[in-house]
């Protein structure tokens, strides 16, 4: 990967402080939830000490009915406990999900709101593994490492609380174990966490290779490449196998360090409970009630060094988090009101002295066009010409280094985010159908449209056909997980998004690119439907594209070269005329345009 | 529910078979792992058996000899206790990788082997597409072998209880009974329970996945949300998705807090009633005061293995869901099988399809598609109809059998020969080729041959070269995603024209290239292919142009054959389907 390191990441203070602030308005929540944990845990407490006061009765030769108290607080308190386990930890969960929720929305709706350049190249990595990969850490967190901590923490502090209210020297004498503990924590966050992540790593280059071989079987078998790929697939299952194993070979010293301390901590409270015994400082129930007390918190402390790495890890996805939910919000100048703005008629287009250069290497040098209203404009010219950063520019969606472009007389500068989206849209390479309905996909542009609508669109661009054969018409699931569309449908989609959508400037930028050619014809008519009333850029693919555009602009190393309607151009015997031979054999009689 | 036909082809399921190979392969492995945990578990029963010796022998008497013998039979137990468990870990965890690694490896060849995968034959959840397979060789497989995991822990808490039994039946027979008649019906209890509410959490916890998946699919699309202004409604619909998440979570934590309650209730019940009991017996002086505390500290022990054996048995559950869908992707039937005849020595590359129907109803050989190609001629083919032209290179490229008529290169039956040398004589390039993850050098000499100057030129990589700062050493990203859709196809061209097959099939190899460029392609593979026999099947007329001929079919025949000046000037179909 290139390194390039490109949203911020959250202080700890930082994270603490969003945290808190989410935390704020549901304040009584936590503190109910908290609340009802220390009690649970307090009742578990209460177990013990019962059991001592059962073994005491019995050395002192009491009567049967003296047990019978004892018992029924017993049973009590493991009611008590279950009821305010279940309870708590019913409200820790509510307090966590709605915590999570929102900040998960505030990291969408920064992410979607992010300028376009900064999501191209390995940005756009980051920002799915921020909404995705992090915060699915952080939900797991929350489903389980957060009760952990909640019960297990407390079940530890209230043990030594217990062993101070038996005997504080009980409590120094369990303290013992803690060295140990901390030794075998060090040692395991230094030596087996780094580990794990490693492992998590290796596991993702691993379904990575998974992903490219299998899913280029196709390119695989036809190149007979199957045994390269095997052994790819081997190398990266071996590779996270044994770093797989390496984990539990470290994961031994830890585990050996956690019986330590049992064995330090339980030996020393029963030398401890002797020698007060012997000086008649406690009863043998109350020493026995100690060494429970620690047997008990054997299991919650093990849990709880044990989730210290999710804790961890989770703090960190958190971090990410934060820092993407704190990002400033993009201002809104009423985008979501676009249908009471409804434009009247098609607009011109000025591009004045346009520059443009990706990271020092110029892309555009320098473009001046006009494009009168309702005309449709054809860009022709060889990969890298600069045709895609034209049509990103016009459209908005890339701010230019330098240069000028004005849609009906105004800067696009002037125009605000909303007023701009009303005004022009642009059908970019990359073809994408969202997950969900079909009508869903459609409504993304026009929110709340009754189906009528989206049927008026679809059978504007031609696609009401298809789409009535479909199983379910517009109820219809497709995207990822849904019924899979062949190229020419997701583009003809992105036509009827156009429709939908009803902006006076119109750019397509390849729009029937690897669509095969049948599929390219059709996509051609709904295009020439879709824009009809509207000024148009296609940066045209087929030349029967530019024949049928009211003007061909032919663009070379980000500068327009030639410039003129189709018939023009071709007469002017130029590089078009060169291609229009090429593309039509031997330059017979042309095509009637 | 799949119809008759579908389940006539699918093989009869046999899900344990890959989990029944995987214990037998790693069987000493697992042997010493589940020796381990009976070991563990066993000296964890006895550690308040000696809490409880510790009272009574040393404590109660304040007999400092008996305390130095007993906290020294503690340290011996603790060793035990920790070696065993490291034994455990060591063997299990050893047998479960290496185990999911054969898994993994095994699937990885069926998914990629040359004969292919038949869809027909593939189960629902298991059926052609990638997601499921990478799935199935990622995760499945994982959780298949995590199934050793739940065989041993399962072991392990059967020798606690056992040992447990046994200690409690030597305290005392009715005390022991009481446990031991006492706990199945617990653990049968909170299992019952426990199912259904875990199956309920699961489901709600898939919802909530939800959400993650709705976000990801946004953010993918955002070149789209961009262009059409359409990020606040994408925005309030990630909401929808997350707000139903938070309810599906909420729902999930129901039963897994309530689950946590119970637990809690019915182990202290248990307890009390094992408490209550004992300290009768005590009082009686049927039992020691040690006997109490080791029967007290064993039955709060108890609820530990006890519980383990729920979660073991989940654990199984799930790795034979696995186990299920790993055997069957094992078992999906091939697409094609290959015969034995040998490659021919002589490879000038004689095509000829003979009889191939295209036509999905079912066409007889007589009326099929017939073409012949002498050597080193370069014949385009339009197939205006989408559907038939997949069908015609689906054939060629051995992705399926032909329904009827056979191909034949070099006079040999390609279906004769085995399936990768068939691709070796006939090589099918499709228009939306892969490319893998690695650098554009390595997806050119993918097939072994680096690709020359000329080749390079004549598929438009030199631009491609030229437009990227690292050149061949630029990374193409995951399936080529760093390249544009015009780069990837040209690097797939020159792949395919460096491999060099006595017959090339290309298939509409410039849709997302620009018409200059289209045009020094059709010249560079003339150029490049001069001698060698090319079919094209495409509807470009640039490319076209180029062939010595041009063949159209129609309804799965030629329905004209000439070069492509006359038929672009005569041929009202033709000119429809290639020029309009």
């Amino acid at each position: 990967m290139s390194g390039r390191l490109l949203l911020p990441t959250a202080s700890p203070r930082e994270t603490r402080r969003a945290i808190g602030r989410l935390v704020r308005p549901r304040r009584g929540l936590a503190v109910a939830a908290l609340g009802l944990l220390v009690a649970a845990a307090a009742a578990g407490l209460l177990v013990p000490p019962l059991l001592g006061r059962l073994v005491d009765v019995t050395i002192d030769r009491g009567t049967v009915s003296e047990l019978t108290a004892p018992a029924v607080l017993l049973g009590a308190a493991a009611v008590t406990q279950g009821l305010l386990t279940a309870v708590g930890g019913l409200l820790l969960a509510r307090l966590g999900e709605a915590l999570l929720a929102e900040l998960r929305e505030r990291v969408v709706a920064r992410s979607l709101e992010l300028p376009l350049e900064e999501l191209d190249g390995a940005g756009a990595g980051d920002v799915l593994s921020r909404v995705s990969g992090d915060v699915a850490v952080v939900s797991q967190a929350i489903r389980t490492v957060l009760p952990a901590v909640a019960t297990a923490g407390f079940t530890v502090a209230l043990t030594v609380g217990g062993l101070v209210l038996l005997d504080w020297r009980l409590a120094v004498a369990a303290l013992a174990a803690v060295p140990i503990q901390v030794v075998g924590l060090r040692w395991y966050l230094r030596t087996v966490v780094p580990i794990y992540r490693r492992e998590r790593v290796v596991q993702g280059e691993r379904t990575q290779q998974l992903v490219d071989s299998v899913s280029g079987a196709r390119t695989v078998r036809a190149l007979g490449l199957h045994e390269d790929r095997e052994a790819r697939v081997r190398a990266s299952s071996e590779r996270g196998r044994d770093v797989a194993l390496e984990g539990v070979l470290r994961l031994r010293g830890f585990l050996h360090a956690v019986n330590g301390a049992e064995l330090v901590g339980l030996a020393s409270v029963l030398v401890v409970g002797f020698l007060l015994v012997r000086a008649d400082a406690l009863t043998v129930g109350a020493a026995t009630a100690g060494a429970l007390y620690f047997h008990r918190a054997f299991d919650p402390v093990g849990e709880l060094l044990m989730v210290f790495d999710d804790l961890q890890e989770a703090m960190t996805a958190l971090a990410r988090m934060v820092g993407v939910a704190s990002l400033p919000e993009t201002a809104r100048d009423g985008a979501e009101t676009e249908d009471a703005h409804r434009h009247h008629g098609p607009v011109d287009v000025d591009v004045l002295a346009l520059r443009h250069d990706y990271g020092g290497s110029p892309v555009l040098h320098g473009v001046d066009v006009r494009i009168a209203a309702g005309e449709h404009v054809a860009l022709i010219g060889t990969t890298g010409a600069g045709k895609t950063t034209f049509a990103k520019i016009v459209a908005g969606v890339l701010e230019p280094s330098a240069g000028d472009v004005r849609i009906g007389g105004t800067a696009l500068g002037d125009l605000g985010p909303g007023e701009l989206r009303r005004t022009v849209a642009l059908v970019a390479q990359e073809p994408h159908v969202f997950a969900g309905t079909l009508a869903d996909d459609l409504r993304l542009v026009a929110p709340g449209a009754p189906d009528d609508e989206l049927w008026d669109a679809l059978r504007h661009v031609g696609a009401d056909g298809w789409v009535r054969e479909l199983p379910d018409g517009l109820g219809t699931r497709v995207g990822e997980g849904g019924l899979r569309l062949s190229a020419t449908r997701v583009q003809h989609l992105a036509l009827a998004r156009i429709v939908l959508r009803d902006v006076p400037v119109v750019l397509l930028d390849e729009a029937t690119a690897e669509a095969g050619s049948a599929g390219a014809r059709i996509l051609e008519d709904a295009a020439l439907r879709a824009l009809r009333g509207r000024t148009s850029v296609v940066v045209a693919h087929r030349l029967t594209q530019a024949a049928t555009a009211d003007r061909v602009l032919v663009m070379d190393r980000g500068e327009i070269v030639e410039d003129g309607h189709h018939d023009e151009l071709v007469a002017a015997g130029g590089r078009y005329a060169d291609l229009w031979l090429a593309w039509t054999g031997a330059g017979r009689d042309a095509p009637a345009g | 529910m799949p119809a008759p036909q579908a389940t006539a082809v699918a093989p009869p399921p046999r899900p344990l078979r890959p989990l029944r190979d995987a214990v037998r392969e790693e069987r000493r492995r697992i042997a010493i792992s589940a020796s381990g945990a009976v070991g563990h578990q066993t000296c964890e029963a006895l550690v308040p058996v000696v809490i409880g010796a510790t009272v009574d022998r040393a404590i109660a008497p304040g007999d400092t000899g008996a305390l130095v013998l007993w906290i020294g039979l503690l340290l011996l137990l603790f060793v035990a206790l920790t070696l065993a468990y490291r034994t455990q870990l060591t063997a299990g965890e050893r047998a479960i990788e290496h185990t999911q690694h054969r898994m993994r490896m095994r699937l990885t060849r069926r998914a990629l082997d040359p004969v292919g995968l038949d869809p027909a034959g593939a189960p629902d959840d298991v059926a052609g597409s990638t997601g499921a397979l990478v799935s199935v060789a990622g995760t499945d497989a994982r959780t298949a072998a995590l199934g050793i995991e739940g065989v041993v822990v399962a072991l392990g808490a059967v020798a606690a209880i056992g040992v447990s039994a046994i200690v409690l039946l030597t305290i005392s027979l009715p005390l022991g009974l009481l446990v031991l008649l006492g706990a199945p019906p617990v653990v049968l209890l909170l299992h019952r329970v426990a199912v259904p509410l875990e199956a309920r959490s699961e489901e709600q916890q898939a919802r909530a996945a939800d959400a993650s998946a709705v976000a990801t699919d946004l953010l993918t699309g955002i070149r789209v949300l961009k262009g059409l202004g359409a990020e606040a409604a994408a925005e309030r619909r990630y909401r929808d998705a997350s707000q139903s998440a938070r309810r599906a979570s909420l729902a999930a934590a129901v039963p897994d807090n309530v689950l946590a309650g119970l637990n809690v209730v019915i182990g202290g019940a248990f307890l009390t009633v094992v408490a209550y009991v004992g300290g009768r017996l005590a009082l009686d002086g049927t039992i020691s005061i040690g006997d109490l505390i080791a029967a007290v500290g064993l039955t709060q022990f108890l609820l530990g293995p006890l519980q383990r054996i729920g979660w073991a048995l989940g654990l199984l559950a799930q790795a034979r869901g696995s186990a299920r869908r790993v055997a069957a992707l094992l078992e999906i039937p091939p697409a094609v099988r290959g015969g034995t005849t040998p490659l021919p020595e002589d490879r000038p590359g004689a095509l000829r399809i003979e009889g191939v129907g295209l036509r999905p109803d079912g066409t007889p050989a007589t009326t099929g598609l017939w073409i012949d190609v002498a050597p080193g001629d370069h014949v385009g083919v339009v197939v205006p109809d989408a559907a038939e032209a997949a069908r015609l290179l689906d054939v060629l490229a051995r992705r399926r059998a032909p329904d009827c008529g056979s191909v034949r290169v070099e006079d040999v039956p390609l279906d004769g020969l085995a399936v990768a040398d068939a691709r070796r004589l006939l090589l099918v390039s499709d228009h939306d080729a892969d490319l893998f993850d690695g650098t554009v050098g390595e997806n050119l000499t993918a097939d072994a041959v680096p690709p020359s100057a000329e080749v390079l030129a004549a598929s438009g990589v030199d631009e491609v070269l030229a437009v990227l700062p690292a050149g061949l050493e630029a990374a193409v990203g995951e399936r080529g995603s760093r390249l544009s859709g015009g780069q990837r196809q040209r690097v797939a061209l020159a792949r395919a024209l460096a491999a060099d097959p006595p017959v090339l099939v290309l298939h509409d190899p410039t849709t997302a290239v620009d018409a200059v460029t289209e045009q020094r392609i059709a010249t560079g593979i003339s150029r490049v292919r001069r001698g060698r026999t090319t079919v094209l099947v495409t509807t470009s007329p640039s490319l076209l142009a180029a062939c010595d001929r041009v063949v159209l079919v129609v309804d799965g025949r030629i329905v004209a054959d000439d070069v492509h000046d006359r038929l672009a000037a005569d041929h009202g179909t033709y000119r429809e389907a290639v020029l309009r």
